[in-house]
């Protein structure tokens, strides 16, 4: 056991049988809480709630001498139970946990009342109810924790090795960051080879190198890794176990089964293109109506001093942005989920510019046209490609956001009809021998993998992580981690990056021989437990609960047992135990009917 | 607005209302301020007599807001559901009317279906 694991383990013992004297803090958020509520009365209410030895409010409790304040009180101040009343716990609970450790009391003797996001925020034009509210709030919080015993974070033993689901570069680059940093790795990807989209993307910003040599490189890097195993044509048909101790069930491409063992999952499982509809913008209709990879591929092959198709030489070129992208319910047709992808795609302006611009260069002679919605060439420098284009002579129109471009099939041409924002909506009729539609990205079809892995998805089907800041990788499921455009539409420079914090988070998750595991579990009252196993009827986990004669008070009886490592806390067991007897740790029936009368009570 | 209005407890799930209530206020959006929010891993575990006891002490309205089928939890929304069910019949036994308590789904995205839950149960307490 590690010093700080035996600190928490002695602050335990300590602390919680004293008398309890809880400290309250009430944050400022700034003026996020203090420009709604009036946080001094609050501090002053619960001043004189019984129990209540400190009250106090700070501009930013989560500052250090926020934490400082919680700290001091604790050591010097005999404070025993803490209620901090600011944002969101999931901004800040680890945060305050932490100066409760450091100050060597049981990290879990802190309540966190959200009294920004679920007041503040949301009663801006009621300051004295949101007030009130927040005040009947804490008191609830500092019924809960005076109801709080202390809690031991649960350990489980944790493999020193990763599954990374996903080929591609994200895939890539996080197996080869997780066997530099020791972990072994297996990699599962669903088609017959190694290196995702990349492969097959033509020329990249903002190297201008080829695309395929990123995962090309990738790929020889990771092979030569011994600690990397890699299934390809691999499907993933359970998933079982948690965290630092994960089985996949892999049907590998002979039919076979492999059982994967992992501490970590790491999901890279990409993106794809958007592939319009039938009709959309002419596609389908004409071999003139490419798709952007469709026209880098072409781009990248035409060698000489002319482009063509068909044996036709290109004069000009019109670039559509925003197809598939920034979609509107009522005007474009749904997909197959029934939605339309109302999000931006954020690469394409910045790769259909690029494509312009590598377009005159190679071949000057092309007219090019680009009809865009806003330009969000975003990114460092980014900004450049477009100055570029504009030095190139492209020649840009702006469409209006809510209006569709009409594409007529002509036998020698394309014709554009578009309205232009830049020329006061005039109506305007761009003929070109090729038209490119800047298809958007929209996420992979994973299904099956986010029913086995219970994974959160967003509104628009991609993976969503616990905080876009603050646990940018993680998902609410302990022990698995995202990367890349499997969560969102992202550059190569940004896929990259995610990939590399997603091992990074693996590595530091699986560098201790266990993992510590928050301790919100059912825990059994023996004295209480009556036996009757009613409990273990309403427990859909195979193993968690189980029913045992153990010696109680000198006598043997029958009780449940809890195998903590593989409850899940959900509480189902609780709601039928007449004699509460069997609780989830941190969260007890107690602790909610108090909470209850406080919020009750005038 | 600061009037004393009916008190409306809302039960939120940690796994996706809580997030949800999180979302309609990182949108600002506005609701009444006689709701307070208590989250939980998950309102399976609540026994008929919670609910019961709540409306004793004085809360007029009760909004579970699960997590439905994207429930984390194997089993515990058809679990939660049926406890439902028998907390309408000790309602009914109370002559407490069960509109009062309401079981939805909320979602860590679903600000409107949130504020709307809030809006419906705000014209039950008011009767």
């Amino acid at each position: 056991m590690s010093k700080e694991n035996q600190k928490e383990e002695n602050a335990v013992n300590e602390s919680y049988r004293q008398k309890p004297k809880v400290a309250v803090y009430v944050c400022h958020c700034g003026g996020n809480i203090s420009d709604v509520i009036d946080v001094k009365r609050v501090a002053a209410e619960l001043s004189k709630y019984p129990n209540v030895a400190i009250s106090r409010e700070y501009a930013f409790m989560c500052s250090s001498t926020g934490q400082d304040f919680v700290v001091d009180d604790i050591k010097n101040n005999g404070i025993n139970r803490v209620v901090i009343a600011a944002c969101s716990p999931f901004l800040h609970e680890l945060t305050f946990r932490g100066a409760l450790n450091r100050a060597g009391l049981n990290p879990y003797l802190y309540e966190h009342v959200n009294i920004r996001e679920q007041s503040s925020w949301v009663h801006k034009n009621d300051k004295e109810g949101a007030t009130l509210k927040a005040i009947s709030l804490v008191k609830a919080g500092v019924e809960k924790i005076l109801r709080q015993d202390p809690l031991n974070s649960i350990r489980v033993e944790a493999l020193h090795s990763v599954a990374v689901i996903g080929a591609g570069i994200a895939g890539l680059r996080a197996a080869l960051s997780c066997a530099e940093n020791g972990l072994d790795v297996t990699i599962i990807e669903k088609s017959d080879s190694i290196g995702g989209n990349l492969r097959r993307s033509g020329n990249i910003y903002p190297t201008g190198e080829k695309a395929s040599s990123i995962p090309e490189n990738l790929s020889k890097k990771v092979l030569s890794m011994k600690n990397v195993k890699i299934y390809t044509q691999a499907e993933i048909s359970f998933v079982g176990g948690y965290v630092g101790n994960f089985q996949l069930n892999v049907k590998k491409s002979d039919g076979n089964f492999e059982k994967v063992k992992a501490g970590a999952i790491i999901v890279a499982t990409g993106f794809n293109h958007y592939i319009p509809h039938e009709g959309e913008y002419g596609w389908k209709k004409s071999t003139f109506v490419l798709t952007l990879p469709q026209f880098n591929e072409l781009l990248e092959q035409s060698a000489g001093s002319e482009i063509e198709i068909e044996g036709k030489k290109i004069k000009s070129v019109a670039f559509m942005h925003c197809v598939g992208s920034r979609q509107i319910d009522g005007i474009d047709k749904p997909g197959k989920n029934g939605k339309v992808n109302d999000y931006c795609s954020r690469i394409c302006c910045t790769a259909i510019i690029h494509s312009a611009n590598r377009l005159k260069e190679k071949f000057p002679y092309v007219d090019v046209f680009d009809i865009y919605t806003d330009m969000r060439t975003y990114g460092m420098h980014h900004e450049k490609y477009y100055k570029d284009a504009s030095k190139n002579d492209v020649i840009f129109f702006r469409r209006p956001l809510e209006e569709r471009p009409v594409v007529e099939i002509g036998s020698d041409s394309i014709k554009i009809k578009t309205k232009d924002v830049l020329t006061m909506n005039e109506e305007m009729e761009i003929e070109a021998d090729v038209l490119v539609l800047g298809t958007g990205i929209v996420p992979n079809d994973i299904s099956d993998l986010v029913e086995y892995l219970k994974l959160p998805r967003g509104s628009d089907s991609f993976l969503q992580e616990v905080h876009p800041k603050l646990r940018p990788v993680e998902v609410s499921n302990n022990g698995i981690f995202i990367a890349g455009t499997a969560q969102g539409p992202m550059d190569v420079m940004e896929t990259l990056q995610a990939a590399n914090t997603a091992a990074v988070k693996a590595a530091a998750l699986l560098s201790s021989p266990d993992i510590p595991l928050d301790p919100f579990v059912a825990v059994v009252d023996e004295d209480k437990c009556t036996g009757c196993g009613l409990c273990l009827a309403e427990c859909s986990y195979s193993g968690a609960l189980t029913m045992m004669e153990k010696e109680v008070n000198g006598k043997k009886k029958k009780v449940a047992v809890v195998n903590p490592a593989l409850c899940k806390g959900c509480g189902a067991c609780v709601a039928v135990c007449e004699p509460r007897a069997i609780n989830v740790a941190g969260w007890t029936l107690d602790q909610f009917d108090a909470m209850v009368e406080a919020i009750a009570k005038e | 607005m600061s009037e004393k209005k009916p008190k409306i407890l809302i039960i939120t799930t940690n796994h996706s209302s809580y997030p949800g209530a999180n979302a309609v206020g990182q949108a600002h959006l506005s609701y009444d301020s006689n709701t307070y929010i208590i989250r939980v891993p998950d309102p399976v575990m609540f026994p008929e007599n919670f609910y019961m006891k709540a409306f004793e002490k004085g809360i007029a309205g009760i909004i579970i807001m699960s997590s439905g089928s994207d429930c984390p939890y194997e089993g515990a929304y058809d679990r939660l559901s049926k406890r439902i069910q028998n907390v309408y019949n000790l309602m009914k036994g109370k002559n407490i009317p069960i509109n009062r308590l309401k079981l939805t789904t909320i979602c860590t995205v679903c600000r409107e279906a949130f504020i709307k839950e809030i809006s419906d149960m705000e014209k039950v307490v008011a009767k």
